[in-house]
């Protein structure tokens, strides 16, 4: 489904964020992506959905030569991707409802599919009751809701999430990543990027990690640092 | 027909054109401004050019045979001159009638009586369709048979043609300035709506929108910029034909203003149409400079 070979990004100023990585994610696969901040994690999947071109590699999406894709193919490419953000980017003067709409609306579908694929992820995520409400009446986890209901209403086979429980207390980060586990079972393919040490290893999926640009280690059923699991202390 | 999809998309534009009021405002402001200066100046060009139309299309060229031209010259001439695509009217004046004219002309201040025989030869009274030719048409009828000299008003239609050269090209230099300008600033504008709805825009793209997409919507805002801003230049100037001209008319009554020739309607959607044109271009430039980016 997602596939890197080699993919180095180095930013104008030098800046090298990601170095080699070469990295293979099944369909219907759960990923974390871990690493301290700054190790690439965010630039790896912007590379996902060419919001940034990788300096030198190949990254094939859905079966779609991202790194070489035309200016004109991007619309395509993201109406088959999901994403997540830490800060939700919901548009504050509409609805829950308009949200999710808005991303169905301005990608041209007809509105007989809106009536229909808006009610079916805000039932999915749990928010049909609150379809009339505006981001600021809802709590940090609803808002984070209704964004993975946007991210889902056009039924794209690969969900990406940037620290999507970044600015959640714990009892909402739970709900969420139960909200995602949810998602993946349903068959789409989930890759999360988080530095939540707590939620990885309570989760127990595969785990990509990420040091200084450079894939370090890959473990199905993997913890947040290699082989520790949580309440272990790491010395150094 | 998905009324749906119209809904949203007007909705979309309304939306915006309602939450960013101070800028469309200033924008609606620059093109009213601009499509004034533009209709005040095109429609001083179009009365101006009316007044040297009017002046030309009175001229007439004078082709005067010689003594001893023959019937049959003449009536060859006059078939060649019916035959010119560029000429309008031959007229035949006769040394008889000629003399008539003359002295009708001359309120008999010139005693005709005292002439043993009618001096005046025969002549053509030329029109010409298209004013600018008239030089060119007098140089061609000198040129034939029997004709003694051609005379027109040479110093007038050349003066006459030449300003009207000067206008159109000042014209075109005033026009194309002006629409810069506005171009310019209602640009400016429209980036600024852009800048404040880049988060709708960043999403927009998330989602997979096209840019085409995204641009409708500012494209439209812009054209409705630019309708807003021409109607209600022109109801200023409307307002200035109605009840300033007739004043300036009064205050200049040695110039021979003649307004009739401009066609009001046709400049009115013209302007409205420049209006538009220019909103909707402006905004296509710079909600394509934020894309790009």
């Amino acid at each position: 489904m997602i596939s890197l070979r080699g993919v180095s990004l180095i930013y104008p100023n030098g800046v090298r964020a990601l170095d080699g990585v070469s990295l293979e994610i099944a369909k219907g696969d759960f990923l974390f992506l871990v690493g301290h901040s700054g190790t690439g994690k965010s630039s790896l999947l912007r590379l996902l959905y060419h919001e940034q071109v990788p300096t030198s590699g190949e990254i094939i999406v859905d079966g779609i030569r991202v790194d070489r894709l035309k200016h004109g193919r991007i619309p395509a490419l993201r109406r088959h991707l999901g994403v997540v953000f830490q800060d939700y980017k919901l548009l504050t003067d509409k609805t829950v409802w308009e949200n999710v709409a808005f991303a169905m609306q301005v990608t041209g579908a007809h509105t007989k599919d809106v009536m229909r694929q808006v009610p079916r992820a805000l039932d999915l995520v749990g928010l049909a009751h609150k379809s009339r409400m505006f981001p600021s009446e809802l709590s940090g986890g609803e808002q984070q809701r209704t964004a993975i209901a946007r991210a889902l209403v056009n039924n794209p086979k690969i969900l990406l999430c940037d620290e999507p429980t970044g600015n959640l207390d714990p009892a909402n980060t739970t709900e969420i990543m139960e909200l995602l586990l949810r998602i993946n079972l349903k068959g789409t393919t989930v890759v999360v990027a988080t530095h939540n040490q707590a939620v990885v290893d309570r989760m127990r999926r595969r785990v990509v990690r990420l040091e200084d640009g450079k894939v370090v280690t890959d473990e199905e059923r993997g913890y947040y640092y290699l082989g520790l699991g949580q309440g272990q202390i790491l010395s150094g | 027909m998905d009324w749906g999809k119209v809904k949203f998309f007007l909705g979309e534009v309304l939306r915006n054109f309602t939450r960013n009021a101070g800028m469309q405002a200033t924008a609606i402001g620059t093109v009213a401004i601009t499509i004034i200066l533009l209709g005040a100046f095109l429609f001083v060009r179009a009365t101006l050019a009316g007044l040297g139309n009017d002046i030309l299309s009175q001229i007439e060229v004078s082709a005067y045979f010689t003594s001893d031209a023959t019937p049959h010259q003449e009536a060859q001439v006059r078939a060649a001159l019916g035959r010119d695509a560029r000429i309008a009217s031959v007229e035949f004046v006769s040394k008889k009638r000629g003399l008539a004219e003359l002295r009708e002309q001359t309120h008999g201040s010139i005693d005709t009586s005292l002439l043993t025989e009618n001096p005046l030869p025969d002549k053509l009274r030329v029109k010409v369709v298209d004013p600018s030719e008239v030089p060119a048409v007098a140089a061609s009828i000198q040129k034939m048979d029997g004709v003694a000299n051609v005379v027109f008003p040479q110093t007038v239609v050349a003066r006459l043609l030449a300003l009207g050269g000067v206008l159109r090209r000042v014209g075109i230099g005033v026009i194309v300035t002006f629409l810069v300008v506005a171009g310019i600033i209602i640009s400016n504008t429209i980036r600024l709506t852009v800048f404040a709805r880049r988060r709708e825009i960043s999403i927009m793209q998330l989602v997979g929108a096209t840019n085409m997409y995204i641009r409708a919507p500012f494209i439209c805002e812009g054209m409705l910029d630019g309708v807003l801003g021409s109607l209600i230049a022109l109801v200023a100037l409307v307002f200035a034909r109605l009840w300033l001209w007739p004043k300036l008319l009064l205050a200049l009554p040695w110039i021979q203003l003649n307004a009739t020739s401009v066609n009001g309607p046709m400049l009115s959607l013209e302007l409205v149409a420049v209006g538009a044109a220019i909103g909707a271009l402006a905004s296509w430039i710079s909600v394509g400079r934020h894309l790009r980016t």
